[in-house]
């Protein structure tokens, strides 16, 4: 059955943003929004293009009641630019970017949580800036640290393909031709748990407000070389860490939170029955264990 | 009048793995620690009134965690009784502190103090690197200047009323009126007592001289305002104060403005007094740990959440080690509990000789379980020849139950369970009531009696303190009605004694009849089938006689005068066999022998034996009798003496069931003993039946939760 999706209309925020504005970097603009006026700042992070800030929805309220939360629209999707190009899409832009994005609201250190591929620029911020990063959290962290499902590297991403099933959706050709089709299939796989209805819908929604050709500039850019060994990256970083992981993670498996885990000395907590976003699906959980690691951090 | 302590210091839920003396400028200073790892926890002495056992709340607990370091203050405990003042003053007990340190090979400890007159501080002050942390417990330490006593402590006074005991002449005159005095100031919350008497029974180790050394006065015993601030500054630590809003000798703004000066968080108790670490241990304790955490944070661990949905329906069972009865029974609700709900996990908190039981039928031991602190250790050392005061040594058990809950509330902090079961699990009844803002799931509380009674002998002070206690227990479900969220007697309402809780206490029978739901008697085993007498070796023509006194050490003397009846009972029965099964505690060795009878140490399935036997003798203990009461065996029960669960609860329930016959100890000696077997063997009992459906109703009880 097709996904009746929310209304266009934003819902109504439990909490809007103190502050707001754009970073401007090499032409491509960034929004970003601040909330809450507490110690420390804590910077939540893009993740892919797919989605946008309103991800945080279930965390922004809680945790700007006892910090200074500020998030940003990755580029690529809600207000921020949709530059062209992979090379704009680098894991080192999103980190520049979010350095940007500290510098506006001139906070010198802050605690990092991201969620997804937000593991890639926010280890990069970590090892590369460890002044910057008091603590970095993790969320179903996609990280090349541990093998991914195998059913994922069935398919080629750039070649037609003669089947649409599954995975085989994760396909250029069919983003192009049916990106609801491939929106649809690809968010039920981030909520494996029963009854995840208006995640799915909520997420549908802001994965519409972007296009398919974005997204393939993303991937491409995540591809890119990083002039760096990921997991000799991992070793740099000395701050805490904490890696929150669902063991029923169909798109980037436990493992993979274990190893990011292992190879920073962090933390992790495996979240049994829970998929790759349970800052939405389990947020009272996710809350809590964002606020003692932070708490932790004092 | 407060009966201090007995001298004999009760069981500690945890033994020190070291100790020894340090000794500076002569004065030799006894220490003990208790743990191997990091990180370490210091707790020095405070006012040399009391020494290292006022922490006894807490060493059980931290030591789990860390290290834990104690030492006792010059002038008592095993620590010297120096005749010079200086050798008490405070800044020389910081040094005794860092010898202490010294000794037991601990760079930095985080220092936890009560009442802290300048030690702490100056430690902190002046050994910044010794000292990761602090945390103060109703401090004493002046940061204004503090208010001119009332009376003057040199002076001879013409009144002892009140402070005027804070006196030098009064002291001399009556240490223990003055100790008395002061440490009741100490605990003003109600229900005090245990904790009175410790802390009077350790102010009496020394004496009025020996005090009289270190102290001229509270301005002179605590360092002065003007010093105090000038510490403070130097203080670069975490800093955390906690003081209790009813603390009568020390004002908690004192509190307040030294966490000011420290730039520390204040904790303020409500209602709490001077002594909140000995009042409200649980508080205390994980409000430590919780600093102590945030101080020294430990390598990362791993967790690990269910989603509600994903969990499986579990149960922890908390089951008593006390008196044996309970593991077959709670065996018997959890087997009946499983099959009403069939994907019940049920996991066990519990010790020996509880654990024995549950090995063998397949239960699942929690590991937390190794940490629990032996309760029936306590209770035999508690006891005497045929004597065990069940009241007192429960009372003198109040470090082990807080010890036991704690490795409880840790547990259930990490593990998330459906329903927790306690089958008089006093530390998890009392605790939660004590806390309930730490119940985080369904709670079922299970007992076979209600009600602390005083032995006749105790006198004023036992009736007083019994109805104390059943005073709190009814304010506690008075005040927190949703924490026992069924509360089961295992029994009818005719099986409650007709008594009162105490002087203005409702009576047992009214008040368990409108909080309790009743099971009836639970046996853990079905009647039918069990008196083949074949199978377990007895012949038609020979009258079996079964002695035994259950699994505990207490039954010794019982043993033996039954063994010294056997001769004449013999001469009176000519087909007498008499077996006497001295159980896993009891040398059979160490009891005499008779031509003819017959001693084993252990009978497997003894419950078969004593539903074939013709006669039985046993203690006083509900399950044993109870077992002879449902399969119809005429029995004689010696109740233990001072024991009132056995004396009257028992006995009253035996006497509705018109089952055995009652026997004193103090006056039945060989021969009534053999006369009153012959009397009863092979007589036609005429007992109420005793119901067989215990279990399962139980088990429907506890299932609703589920």
């Amino acid at each position: 059955m097709a996904v009746e999706l929310a209304a266009e209309r934003e819902q109504t925020r439990a909490r809007y943003p103190d502050d707001s504005g754009y970073v401007e970097r090499d032409g491509v603009r960034v929004w970003y929004e601040l909330y809450g006026s507490g110690e420390p700042t804590v910077l939540l992070l893009p993740t892919w293009a797919l989605i946008h800030s309103r991800h945080w929805k279930m965390q922004i309220p809680y945790l700007a009641r006892h910090y200074r939360v500020v998030t940003f629209d990755g580029r690529g999707n809600g207000r921020s630019s949709r530059p062209q190009g992979a090379e704009t899409y680098s894991i080192r832009e999103f980190a520049l970017d979010s350095l940007a994005v500290l510098d506006a609201i001139a906070t010198e250190r802050a605690v990092v949580v991201g969620v997804s591929c937000a593991a890639l620029w926010g280890v990069l911020l970590a090892g590369e800036h460890p002044e910057r990063i008091a603590g970095a959290a993790f969320i179903g962290p996609a990280v090349p640290l541990a093998r991914p499902h195998s059913e994922r590297v069935v398919h080629s991403f750039h070649e037609q393909l003669d089947t649409s099933d599954g995975w085989a959706k994760y396909n250029l050709h069919h983003w192009l031709t049916d990106y609801r089709d491939f929106l649809e299939f690809f968010v039920g796989k981030c909520f494996t748990e029963p009854h995840s209805t208006k995640q799915i819908e909520d997420m549908i929604g802001w994965g519409l407000e972007t296009t398919p050709e974005v997204l393939a500039d993303h991937d491409a850019g995540i591809d890119l070389p990083l002039g760096v060994d990921f997991a000799e990256l991992c070793k740099r970083v000395r701050c805490p860490v904490l890696v929150i992981h669902g063991d029923q993670d169909a798109l980037h498996p436990l493992e993979r939170g274990a190893a990011l885990a292992e190879a920073t000395g962090g933390r992790l907590v495996t979240l049994e029955g829970s998929g790759h976003l349970p800052q939405a699906r389990d947020p009272v959980k996710v809350n809590l264990l964002i606020r003692e690691f932070v708490e932790s951090l004092r | 009048m407060i009966v201090a302590a007995a001298p004999r210091e009760q069981t500690r839920a945890r033994y020190p793995d070291e100790d020894g003396f340090v000794e500076r400028n002569g004065v030799r200073i006894f220490w003990e620690r208790y743990g191997e790892t990091e990180p370490t926890i210091l707790l020095p002495p405070t006012w040399e009134l009391v020494h290292s056992r006022c922490w006894k709340m807490q060493i059980p607990y931290f030591a789990r965690h860390g290290r834990v370091l104690t030492f006792d203050p010059p002038g008592n405990g095993r620590s010297d009784r120096p005749r010079e003042s200086a050798a008490y003053e405070r800044s020389e007990v910081a040094e005794y502190a860092v010898a202490v340190l010294d000794a037991a090979r601990v760079e930095r400890a985080i220092v936890v103090s009560w009442c802290d007159m300048g030690e702490s501080l100056i430690l902190a002050a002046e050994h910044p690197q010794r000292v990761s942390g602090l945390v103060f417990i109703a401090p004493a330490l002046p940061v204004h200047e503090r208010e001119v006593p009332e009376f003057s402590f040199d002076d001879e006074l013409d009144t002892d009323e009140g402070w005027a005991k804070e006196n030098r002449h009064y002291w001399l005159r009556d240490w223990s009126g003055y100790v008395e005095f002061f440490i009741s100031r100490m605990f003003p919350e109600p229900h005090s007592t245990k904790a009175i008497e410790d802390a009077v029974g350790w102010g009496l180790e020394t004496d009025a001289e020996t005090l009289l050394v270190g102290f001229r006065g509270w301005d002179t015993k605590e360092i002065d305002p003007a010093t105090t601030v000038e510490l403070c500054a130097k203080v670069r630590c975490p800093v955390l104060v906690v003081h209790g809003t009813a603390d009568e000798l020390v004002e908690p703004e004192r509190a307040c403005s030294l966490a000011a000066e420290l730039g520390g968080a204040a904790v303020l108790l409500e209602g709490s007094g001077h002594g909140p670490h000995a009042r409200d241990p649980v508080k205390i304790n994980t409000m430590v740990r919780e600093f102590s955490k945030s101080v020294a944070p430990l390598e990362p661990e791993v967790g690990r959440w269910t989603r509600a949905l994903n969990r499986r329906k579990r149960a922890l069972y908390v089951s008593s080690p006390i008196g044996l009865g309970h593991a077959r029974r709670d065996v018997a609700i959890a087997r009946e509990l499983r099959s009403v709900v069939p994907d019940l996990e049920i996991d066990w908190l519990a010790q020996h000789p509880v654990t024995a039981v549950l090995e063998q039928e397949g239960e699942r031991v929690h590991p937390m379980s190794v940490h629990l602190a032996n309760e029936t250790g306590h209770i035999e050392s508690e006891s005497a020849e045929h004597d065990l005061h069940c009241f007192q040594a429960i009372r003198r058990m109040d470090e082990i139950l807080l010890a036991n809950f704690m490795v409880f509330n840790d547990l259930v902090r990490d593990e998330q369970y459906d329903v927790w079961i306690g089958d008089e699990a006093w530390e998890l009844d009392y605790y939660l009531h004590e806390n309930p803002e730490q119940k985080r799931a369904a709670y079922v509380w299970l007992t076979d009696f209600v009600g602390w009674l005083p032995m006749p002998d105790g006198g004023d002070r036992e009736s007083f303190l019994t109805a104390d206690y059943n005073a709190e227990m009814i304010e506690h479900i008075a005040r927190f009605p949703r924490l026992r969220d069924r509360a089961v007697f295992v029994g009818n309402p005719d099986d409650i004694v007709p008594e009162s809780f105490g002087p203005d206490l409702p009576t047992i029978r009214d008040w368990t009849e409108q909080h309790y739901d009743f099971a009836g008697y639970v046996t853990g085993f079905d009647p039918k089938g069990l008196e083949d007498r074949d199978a377990l070796g007895y012949r038609d023509d020979e009258r079996v006689c079964i002695v035994t006194v259950g699994g505990s050490g207490v039954g010794a003397h019982l043993l033996r005068r039954v063994v010294d009846a056997y001769p004449q009972a013999k001469e009176r029965v000519p087909d007498l066999r008499m077996i006497v099964v001295a159980g896993p505690r009891i040398d059979p060795a160490a009891l005499p022998q008779q031509d003819g009878l017959e001693i084993r140490s252990y009978v497997h399935d003894l419950y078969r034996h004593l539903a074939a036997c013709d006669v039985a003798v046993v203690q006083g203990g509900l399950t044993t009798a109870m077992e002879l009461t449902a399969n119809r065996r005429p029995f004689l029960y010696f109740p233990l003496r001072h024991h009132f669960e056995q004396n009257f609860h028992v006995r009253h329930r035996l006497g509705r069931y018109g089952a055995g016959r009652c026997m004193d100890f103090e006056t039945d000696g060989p021969s009534e003993i053999a006369a009153a077997i012959a009397e009863e063997l092979g007589r036609e009992v005429d007992y109420l039946p005793v119901e067989t459906d215990g279990a399962e109703r139980a088990a429907k009880l506890i299932a609703e939760l589920l």
